[in-house]
């Protein structure tokens, strides 16, 4: 099927929808409705003799387009997503080309059952056994082409049961006649069910759950695999207890991934076998303007993939991000975390094991600290180690240690202050190990209601990989329908290179669009703590989302 | 490419109906699971904001909302309702940050899988809308502008 064919097919489908809506118009309650959204990325690449390792692609354009349109009607809901890359940008994965059919899906709810037919997105638990799906930033949607039914018994018992094909990519060729993305060939079965022990026995203000899930997939391997003993059907689960009283959460879950292999040839075996596990423990409290967070994790072998040849970011079939502080400032972010999840690479690491603490407080209006306007503060703390010895708890190689302390304090009725300061050990995208010392001010001052300007001064200072870094930012805004910046993030350290950034963005209601341009450094676009890698580039970036 | 617009047109084009609050189960404040539709109680509007704890922009709406809330509250009967969008990562970390902003007025919800947010059709946060006492939306706007907040209570009061 051609391009234009598919996107007729599309059209077809989406028209009828879309005129009932009109034809019922009004209010929900006389018929459907029809929402959705469109959403268009574009990059034109430029030569840049002055950024190093600048790349160019062919064709110096790259554009990522997404349409999306729901249908509901009384207990009916019926969809789908258009994606569109002309080509992906750069950094995207490589398994993402054409015009694509990539979501279609009908489902049906009542205060009961839930009944799902096409594709959908879930996870169990955290998401460490199993989690489909979508995040744009990076390129992932993992989403199952199956069916999932639902049940909740009064607030007592939630169960589902769902069977599914999960998406990678969308290698259009060999399925071109279907007009659908590629499908893996792998196919998962689930179960997850929760019981809440406290609805059961009607305690009052206590919450008590106990919950667990199962996975099987399977997936086609070749025959040598086989007769290394590994197989092509394999089955994790997970359990997991959640408890709330009075403000404190503790939340327990023990993971068994199933089998994991690896390529690893030895004189026995050309592949290795293992048993993926994992452990999560969280501990909260909030309350009197404290909110404060303890996370430990342990994890083996966890890297849960679809499709054991492909080496794209989007081939994942669970979510193990970086238990991290992950900051929105630029010299914070250039060397994020990378969980480890056992890999092969050089020598054998089976894994992880760690934690992060937040602490978040409120020094209310009117109190010795928080004078008239109140205060706020945060702390995180994150480290976290190799596995020293697999099977165990032993804390190997230092992977990652991040601290920062944070301030914001609303100075006077025009002027707000954020202050920031940061210290991270990790290794940066050369593999040096580097010790950083960050700070960063932000400062919104606001002239009137309307028109105001944000600054941020940025400074990173180490003795280690590419040494000192410098960066600020100026934003102006006119609210609510104009802002604009310019931003720039120097290496006078070692490589003496500025990557500048200038930009501007319209909002109209719910369209807006937002034109830059600028230098990208090579690194990592990180989201939800999941990373992807992305060469250097320097160009003009054109975005354009709106929802109806 | 153009075929591809001209869809999104034709799509936009077609859709006059006004769009509701979707059914979608969410976890509370207490780590219950809640339907959305519950929201809507027949008498009062209420502002629906999601945010996530990378989202910077969402903070600075969410606390300028609250900053002002007592005066607002004043002015017109409505409620708050703040969407986590954090997923597991970042949940605990949501909660805690609520809690430490001092968002005690607030509807907390935490949209884990992002079930709420593809619902409602959210491509960036923060994203905020406005909700009548009946659940039709009839404001929305993407983006954060210190000062854009205004607006909000501009359209409530007109629900009033």
């Amino acid at each position: 099927m051609t391009r234009k064919n598919i996107l007729i097919a599309a059209l077809a489908l989406i028209i009828p929808i879309a005129a009932s809506a009109q034809q019922f118009g009004g209010t929900a309650d006389q018929g459907g409705y029809l929402t959705g959204s469109f959403e268009n990325n574009s990059i034109y690449y430029l030569e840049d003799a002055q950024n190093p390792g600048c790349y160019v692609p062919d064709g110096s354009f790259g554009s990522n387009s997404y349409l999306k349109a729901d249908y509901y009607k009384g207990n009916l809901v019926a969809g789908l997503q258009v994606e569109s890359y002309q080509p992906a940008l750069v950094g995207y994965p490589l398994n993402l080309e054409g015009n694509k059919l990539s979501n279609f899906y009908m489902s049906w709810t009542d205060d009961d059952f839930s009944l799902t037919a096409g594709t959908f997105y879930d996870q169990f638990g955290s998401g460490l056994l199993f989690r489909t799906y979508a995040d744009r930033t990076l390129g992932i949607n993992n989403a199952l082409l199956g069916a999932r039914l639902a049940y909740n018994y009064k607030d007592i018992l939630a169960a589902r049961i769902l069977w599914g094909m999960p998406r990678l990519g969308s290698d259009w060729k060999s399925v071109s006649d279907r007009g659908v993305v590629e499908w893996a060939g792998t196919q998962v079965r689930g179960v997850d069910v929760s019981l809440s022990l406290s609805s059961l026995l009607g305690w009052q203000g206590t919450m008590l759950a106990v919950e667990g899930s199962l996975l099987s997939r399977y997936e086609q391997i070749k025959y040598d695999m086989e007769e290394e003993g590994i197989s092509p059907t394999t089955t994790g689960w997970s359990g997991r207890l959640n408890f709330e009283k009075s403000g404190f959460v503790a939340k327990a879950e023990w993971v068994n991934g199933g089998q994991w292999f690896g390529y690893y040839p030895t004189d026995e075996a050309d592949y290795l076998k293992r048993n993926g596990n994992a452990q999560l423990l969280e501990l909260g409290y909030s309350g009197g303007g404290l909110g404060a967070n303890l996370t430990l994790r342990r994890m083996e072998w966890m890297g849960s993939k679809i499709n054991y040849a492909s080496v794209e970011s989007n081939n994942t079939l669970n979510y193990t991000p970086a238990l991290c502080a992950q900051y929105s400032y630029m010299l914070t972010n250039l060397n994020p975390y990378i969980p480890e999840v056992g890999s092969t690479d050089g020598h054998l690491t089976s894994g992880e094991i760690g934690g992060q603490l937040d602490v978040y407080y409120n020094f209310r209006r009117g109190s010795a600290i928080g004078g008239k306007r109140g205060m706020k503060v945060n702390l995180n703390v994150s480290t976290y180690y190799a596995i020293g010895e697999e099977g165990t708890a032993q804390m190997g190689e230092l992977l990652w240690r991040n601290v920062n302390v944070g301030v914001e304090k609303q100075v006077s009725r025009k002027l707000k202050m954020q202050l920031l300061w940061a210290l991270q050990q990790g290794e940066d995208m050369y593999h040096n190990w580097c010790l950083s010392n960050i700070v960063v001010a932000d400062l919104l001052y606001k002239f009137t209601p309307k028109f105001s300007t944000r600054a941020e001064l940025q400074y990173l200072s180490s003795a280690d990989g590419m040494k000192d870094w410098m960066a600020g930012l100026v934003e102006v805004n006119m609210a609510p329908k104009w802002s604009v910046f310019v931003s720039d993030m120097y290496n006078h350290g070692t490589s003496k290179v500025h990557y500048y950034s200038v930009g501007a963005s319209y909002t109209a209601s719910r369209t807006r669009i937002a034109f830059s341009y600028g230098r990208n450094r090579s690194g990592m676009v990180c989201s939800g703590g999941v990373c992807r890698t992305v060469k250097a580039f320097t160009g003009g970036n054109l975005t354009i989302s709106t929802s109806f | 490419m153009k075929k591809f617009i001209l869809a999104a047109v034709v799509l936009l084009a077609c859709s006059v109906a006004q769009a509701q609050i979707p059914s979608v189960k969410v976890e509370n404040g207490k780590g219950e699971v809640v339907n959305t539709s519950s929201l809507v109680d027949g008498k009062t509007p209420m502002i629906i904001s999601f945010w996530a704890v990378t989202c910077k922009p969402c903070i600075r709406e969410l606390d300028a909302i609250n900053d002002v809330l007592p005066d607002w509250l004043d002015e017109a009967d409505f409620r708050v309702v703040a969407v986590s969008t954090d997923d597991a990562r970042f949940n605990a970390q949501a909660r805690a940050l609520a809690e430490g902003h001092g968002w005690s007025d607030y509807t907390l919800l935490y949209d884990k899988n992002q079930e709420f947010m593809r619902a409602m059709n959210v491509s960036f946060t923060p994203q905020v809308y406005v909700v009548d006492k009946d659940g039709k939306i009839v404001y929305s706007h993407t983006g954060y502008t210190p000062g854009s907040e205004q607006e909000l209570i501009d359209v409530i009061k007109k629900l009033q």
